[in-house]
């Protein structure tokens, strides 16, 4: 796959940035931070109504068959727009779980639908503070699942979840419809990533992997969801670049646009660099689809991304001064999705530690 | 495979061919005398093998390629350590300034020829110790004299001067008009009754750069390269001229592979060091930054073999890479606690920390500091406003010194 975006992908780009600029409404953005358990139903339509839930899973099961190239385009526009619902990455990371698993029935039960929007999907694997737990708590017996994943992203709308459980001392990874499951909604600074505990009791779910074939493709689901997140994460990054560079074009202080001062126009350049850096590895990871070397450029795109994305929340409220930290400017949109995502598909200390084992076993071979 | 893929095999070829004579290997101990002798042999090895002048025209003694052939092959070159460092400016600016500027002079294929055999060596005059980053401000002036000119004045930080046959250089022919306007453009004879070079000699322990003093140095009229007032104009192509280089996601320092390996062979405390979390952190976090760099050049490279501009993210390379390169190099001598202080200022820097360590802050400062860079990334890409500048619109002689 090139790295270099041809014409279709182009034309994704920016159609969806066109159509969330026209959809995107920032009281109602606002609003959802004060409430738990709503999401913005505008978006989320939007999202099913350009077919993004079917870009990236095969023709077989209603998708569009395109490729992270293209379900990372529209990432990338969702978090200019900080989109009020986290399903983009969640449904796309279970189907991809579910579509490289083992178990027919549940591609057949479940890819069409999150094919069509018509189901959405969480991907229940951290546990504490590991993302990739070794040993799971929650335990897959008989079929059935009993246990609690704490705050999983979209968990308290999802139709379904793919769940890393243990299986008999082992990991294994289940889907399970979330009808049956219990929902203990957490109230978070992001309310519109949905978190929720799961509670399970005996859940019947289906086996998609188990022992080490689960811990692969456990993996490989979090790198996916990880280079999605990156382009939303250097979406949000270079809205924010945007908005500093122009406000400092216009607000003015000692008769001279502030943007005339060092301080602060070194601080915007820099933050060029962090965003042109974290966007140059999320094409290359998302071009590395599948291939050798995807764990590392995943690794690489989201550390960048998310470098990217703090920093410029960061660095563009402080340009704004005293107006940047009001409500109704809504910086802090910017800056509490900066936080939710660093933290979702693994922390900055998670994928450090994954990036650096990569390489020594690239060293050893 | 592609026709730049085999050229590259074909150049790699060759360098591993010459590698044992000139390479890293071959340079050790050497004085700087006799490297520049051994990299005068191979300049010459490299023009009869095609190598020189790579994307310059054929008339001119070039080889007629794209910029991705000559990018191509300084990527590889600079795996061998070979002793090129004294032809850089030379035939990186003042030489293609000649072959643009000097057309109608029939001594310019001549000087170009020799220039790439490495038989003459040119340097480029323009900082001063009033104008560095303010190009413009340097106070080094001509007055008209009979048929020609007369030039007094110094330049500073100009590299290898010592070995120079010829540079360019700008100077202030009208003092009564703003200082941009009142520059012109000339060649120098570094051999010229009046011109006295003296090295400085650096942080770091070497010589290659200069302070030349120009006392009453007479100038002929066919020397100069610009329209007289014109000389800016000039410069600035000079220094625009080589829009993409080669880079180095390493800022020209060590692979992160010697910090791996450094990590690894390190004790911390009875524990190896590669097991500790702050060296893990930035093993990650340089991998990640240099990924992004090599990532922008493949695209850069991938844009010009379709005939497309790159994108001016290109410009971050330097600024990015040197600063990295800096701060690892200080890490990687922590790692080595005490072993540190065991310091050869000879090894070479792409693979010791000590010297890269050393070097590095000339790196953030030559060919544009962090700080011009990312005025130009600010004002050049992101439309900021430019710093303020009092002098601007002044004449020259009424700016307070």
């Amino acid at each position: 796959m090139s790295i270099l975006y041809d014409e279709g992908q182009q034309a994704i780009a920016t159609e969806s940035r066109r159509v969330l600029d026209a959809r995107t409404d920032k009281a109602r953005l606002l609003g959802l931070l004060e409430q738990v358990g709503e999401f913005d139903e505008t978006f989320w339509n939007t999202a099913i109504e350009q077919g993004w839930t079917a870009l990236a899973l095969p023709e077989a099961y209603g998708g569009l068959n395109l490729s992270l190239v293209e379900l990372g385009l529209v990432a990338q526009a969702t978090g200019a727009a900080t989109a009020g619902a986290p399903f983009l990455n969640t449904s796309y990371g279970a189907a991809m779980a579910i579509l490289h698993g083992s178990d027919d029935s549940a591609k057949s039960d479940w890819l069409p639908r999150l094919a069509s929007g018509d189901a959405t999907g969480c991907v229940a694997f951290a546990e504490g503070s590991s993302p990739l737990p070794p040993k799971p708590a929650i335990t897959f017996d008989g079929m059935m699942l009993t246990g609690r994943k704490p705050a999983v992203p979209g968990g308290l709308k999802a139709d379904m979840a793919v769940v890393w459980a243990s299986l008999g001392g082992r990991p294994a990874l289940v889907a399970v419809a979330l009808a049956e499951a219990k929902r203990e909604p957490v109230s978070s600074f992001d309310n519109a990533r949905l978190y929720a505990d799961l509670v399970f009791d005996k859940t019947p779910a289906q086996l998609l992997a188990q022992g080490d074939d689960a811990l692969v493709l456990a993996r490989d689901v979090l790198a996916r969801m990880a280079v999605v997140t990156a382009h939303e994460q250097v979406g949000g990054a270079e809205a924010l670049l945007f908005i500093a560079r122009d406000y400092a074009n216009e607000r003015k202080a000692f008769g001279q646009p502030i943007g005339a001062f060092q301080s602060i126009k070194h601080r915007i350049a820099e933050l060029y660099g962090l965003v042109e850096i974290a966007r140059a590895n999320c094409i290359h990871a998302a071009a590395q689809e599948g291939q050798p070397g995807f764990a590392v450029a995943a690794a690489d795109a989201r550390l960048s991304a998310t470098e990217a994305y703090d920093t410029a929340a960061r660095d563009c409220i402080q340009i704004h001064g005293g107006i940047g930290v009001t409500w109704e400017t809504g910086l802090h949109l910017h800056m509490r999705r900066a936080r939710s995502l660093a933290i979702e598909q693994g922390n900055t200390l998670f994928w450090e530690d994954w990036l650096v084992d990569e390489l020594l076993k690239g060293d050893a071979a | 495979m592609s026709d730049l893929d085999a050229y590259r095999d074909k150049a790699r070829k060759w360098l591993e061919s010459v590698a044992p004579e000139f390479g890293r290997d071959a340079r050790r101990g050497l004085s700087v005398e006799e490297d520049l002798a051994l990299g005068r042999r191979y300049q010459r090895a490299k023009y009869d093998a095609g190598y020189t002048g790579i994307n310059w025209p054929v008339e001119v003694g070039g080889q007629g390629l794209g910029h991705l052939e000559k990018i191509t092959f300084d990527g590889e070159e600079m795996q061998f350590g070979m002793p090129n460092v004294y032809f850089g400016i030379s035939l990186g600016m003042p030489v293609p300034i000649l072959i643009r500027f000097c057309e109608d002079k029939p001594w310019m294929k001549e000087r170009v020829i020799a220039a790439l055999k490495g038989e003459e060596i040119w340097c480029q005059l323009f900082s001063e110790p009033s104008g560095g980053s303010d190009l413009a401000a340097l106070r080094t002036r001509a007055e008209t004299d009979g048929n020609g000119w007369r030039m007094s004045g110094q330049k500073v930080w100009t590299s290898w001067a010592q070995y120079c046959d010829y540079g360019v250089i700008v100077v202030r022919t009208d003092p009564t008009v703003p200082k941009h306007k009142g520059l012109t453009y000339f060649w120098v004879d570094m051999k010229a009754p009046g011109v006295e070079v003296r090295p400085i000699k650096l942080a770091g322990g070497d010589s290659h750069v200069n302070e030349v003093f120009f006392d009453d140095v007479r100038l002929e009229d066919s020397q100069r390269m610009s329209p007289v007032g014109g000389g800016f104009g000039v410069a600035l192509t000079t220094l625009m001229i080589e829009r993409y280089v080669a880079t180095d996601s390493a800022g020209f320092g060590p692979h992160l592979d010697l910090f791996v390996e450094t990590a690894q062979d390190i004790d911390l405390n009875g524990r190896p060091a590669i097991e500790d979390g702050r060296i893990r952190s930035a093993i990650a976090r340089n991998h990640a930054m240099r990924a992004g760099l090599d990532s922008i050049t493949r695209r850069a490279m991938l844009m010009m073999q379709a005939g497309m501009q790159p994108g001016p993210e290109g410009s971050l390379q330097k600024l990015v890479a040197v600063r990295s390169r800096q701060k690892l190099s200080e890490l990687g001598l922590d790692l080595q606690g005490n072993e540190a202080f065991a310091f050869d200022p000879h090894a070479f820097v792409k693979e010791d920390w000590g010297t890269s360590w050393l070097n590095a802050p000339t790196g953030r400062i030559a060919g544009g500091s962090d700080e011009v860079l990312l005025n130009t990334i600010a004002e050049k890409i992101l439309g900021l406003p430019q710093d303020h500048r009092p002098d601007k619109g002044v004449p020259f002689n009424q700016i307070p010194a």
